[in-house]
């Protein structure tokens, strides 16, 4: 489009048009400015997060059932105790921290060996690095689509490789064996979780000071020693910041599970998010699935509160 | 250098491995969307190259009414949620920004809390506010649902942008009189697009993959998005495995194409608002 001459096309040739000088006042503005800001979003998070998470909190302590969910009967800590009591829970606790310890250390292990890997000079490189992050980029529940196939009992290219090579996953295939179905769940979502790390993990990597490695190298250090006392110190902060985010993003995953096996099967896939959800619309026991909620929400704040313990006790001691 | 040439071959085989690791799932929707029967369902060997004669699928899927309406839906949803969470995520990314008020720690504190609330937490209370308000089985219900997930993240984006401006520009615009409404948008915003598109691409497709609410809160087929018409595909014995395959490859693309243009801000936002949360 050619560009038309006017008013228009002066004040854009003028960013900073100054206006009148009647304007000229004190430059902050009213205290109150910022709150003008920040009202809107805060007023709609206070409405679509707070008041239904308060609403939770109290559900967690009343007897509701999903068929008359406006009937709620107070019931004290009684939710908690039976969840607590209840040994289907515990092998829930069980497999959650599998499922996450196993998503932390799976995706950030991987991950800091393909930022290495993509770190060096290599010719393509600039392809490579935006082709690694598309397991990543694909939506979700498309990741749970073509794992499910992938992982289908008869015609699966993934069951057909694991049957040539001797697994036998039976004939309900992978995703409904209890001893094969987490650990197909945790492939397919360290797949999903590694490009994350490692493209974070890689701009990390462009902090590591070139200098010091080549001293490091001079002064006789080997590859590892290098890694060692140079990159793993640059890195570490960054290391321990995707890690939270991997723990407070799996322990909340639920599409993925749900999807590829809906926590089964015999309850082996079944973590703490998915418990919730069954709770709530399979046993239609609304006061139960807020009490596993909120256990979930407190695992979650004791990770970051801990998480940001250690680092100022790393940062105090540096 | 021998050993060194050795060194540079190795990495490029573990480049090449890793890049085949990463793409072939997405690849193999590809192939078996079009496979003919006889080669999927064959228990001797595996093709793993695709039959461009069969291209056509794509547009039997397409011309399908009902994947045109989740396709729709989804377009409806997505952008709804994009311009109302940039809408409300510009004023306060600003605000946390270039202002310090009472009450900042608190609000990037809860900004953070937010990513660890799980849609399946929040889906019973919101059921029964949505049914007072009436917006359930509604797609702007599902936009005013998926916002309050996008907007967060979208907000500590456009924070962490801004902070990449220098205060002097803004500084010197208030001295001529500027008032901070006009500061942000004549100064501010054209110095922050490709921050704000990536915050878009964001919100866009975290509302394209929503599925907790977009199950729960709508019941019409016709307004069903495109998350729960590929979700229900799972399972489904009624549809070949070509056409649902299609159908899936046609939901992920948009949202690895768009992804591999915004990376780099996606992942700077999402640090920087864990870090200084």
């Amino acid at each position: 489009m050619a560009r038309s001459p006017g008013p228009a096309g002066e004040s854009v040739s003028i960013p900073s048009s100054p206006l009148p000088q009647r304007r000229r006042r004190r430059a902050a503005g009213s205290p109150w400015t910022p709150y003008l800001f920040l009202a809107p979003a805060v007023l709609y998070l206070v409405i679509f997060q707070l008041v239904p998470l308060l609403q939770e909190v109290w559900l967690s302590f009343t007897k509701t059932t999903l068929l008359n969910p406006n009937f709620n009967v107070w019931v004290g800590a009684a939710n908690f105790q039976a969840v607590m009591a209840n040994p289907a829970f515990r092998q829930t606790l069980l497999t959650t921290l599998v499922y996450v310890t196993a998503c932390v250390v799976g995706s950030v292990g991987l991950g800091l060996l393909v930022a290495l890997l993509l770190n060096g000079r290599f010719p393509g490189r600039a392809v490579a690095r935006s082709l690694v992050t598309v397991p990543w980029a694909a939506p979700g529940i498309a990741v749970a689509l073509i794992a499910t196939w992938m992982f289908n009992p008869q015609f699966g290219i993934l069951t057909r490789t694991l049957r040539a090579v001797g697994i036998d996953p039976g004939p309900n295939g992978v995703l409904d064996n209890p001893r094969l179905a987490l650990a197909a769940v945790l492939a397919t979502t360290i797949w999903q979780l590694v490009p994350f790390v490692s493209v974070v993990l890689l701009s990390a990597l462009q902090g590591v000071p070139q200098e010091l490695v080549e001293a490091a190298q001079v002064d006789g250090a080997g590859r590892w020693m290098t890694f060692r006392v140079v990159t793993w110190q640059v890195l570490k902060p960054t290391i321990g910041l995707v890690a939270v985010l991997m723990t407070i993003w799996s322990l909340r995953r639920f599409e993925l599970i749900w999807l590829m096996t809906r926590g089964g099967p015999l309850g082996s896939t079944r973590t703490l998010v998915i418990d919730l959800y069954a709770q709530a619309f399979e046993s239609k026991q609304l006061g139960t699935a807020a009490a596993v909620g909120m256990v979930g929400i407190v695992i979650s704040l004791i990770v970051i509160i801990g998480a940001r313990l250690v680092a100022r006790a790393a940062a105090k001691e540096a | 250098m021998r050993q060194i040439r050795f060194g540079v071959t190795a990495r490029a085989l573990a480049v090449l491995v890793v890049l085949g690791l990463a793409i072939f799932p997405v690849y193999w929707m590809f192939v078996t969307a079009l496979a003919p029967d006889e080669e999927l369902f064959r228990s001797t060997s595996v093709n793993l190259l695709p039959d461009f004669s069969r291209f056509g699928i794509f547009g039997d899927a397409l011309a399908d009414g009902r994947v045109a309406r989740w396709l729709l839906n989804s377009v409806i949803v997505a952008g709804g949620t994009t311009a109302l969470s940039i809408g409300l995520g510009i004023p306060l990314g600003y605000a946390l920004s270039r202002f310090a008020f009472r009450g900042k720690a608190a609000v990037g504190l809860a900004l953070l809390f937010t990513q660890m609330l799980p849609e399946a937490l929040l889906v019973v209370p919101l059921f029964a506010v949505f049914r007072r308000f009436d917006l359930l089985n509604s797609l702007h219900g599902l936009i005013l649902a998926d916002t309050a997930f996008a907007l967060p993240v979208v907000a500590l984006i456009l924070k962490g942008a801004i902070d990449g401006v220098p205060r002097e520009l803004d500084e010197a615009a208030r001295v001529d009189g500027g008032r901070p409404p006009t500061v942000l948008a004549r100064i501010i915003l054209p110095l922050i697009a490709p921050a704000i598109a990536a915050a878009a691409v964001i919100a866009f497709f975290s509302a394209w993959n929503e599925y907790v609410f977009a199950v729960t809160f709508v019941f019409d087929k016709s307004l069903q998005p495109a998350s729960v018409g590929v979700a229900g595909f799972i399972g489904e014995q009624d549809t070949s495995i070509q056409s649902i395959m299609a159908v899936g490859l046609l939901f992920t693309l948009p949202a690895v194409v768009f992804y591999l243009f915004a990376q780099r801000y996606v992942v700077s936002g999402m640090t920087a608002g864990a870090v200084k949360g």
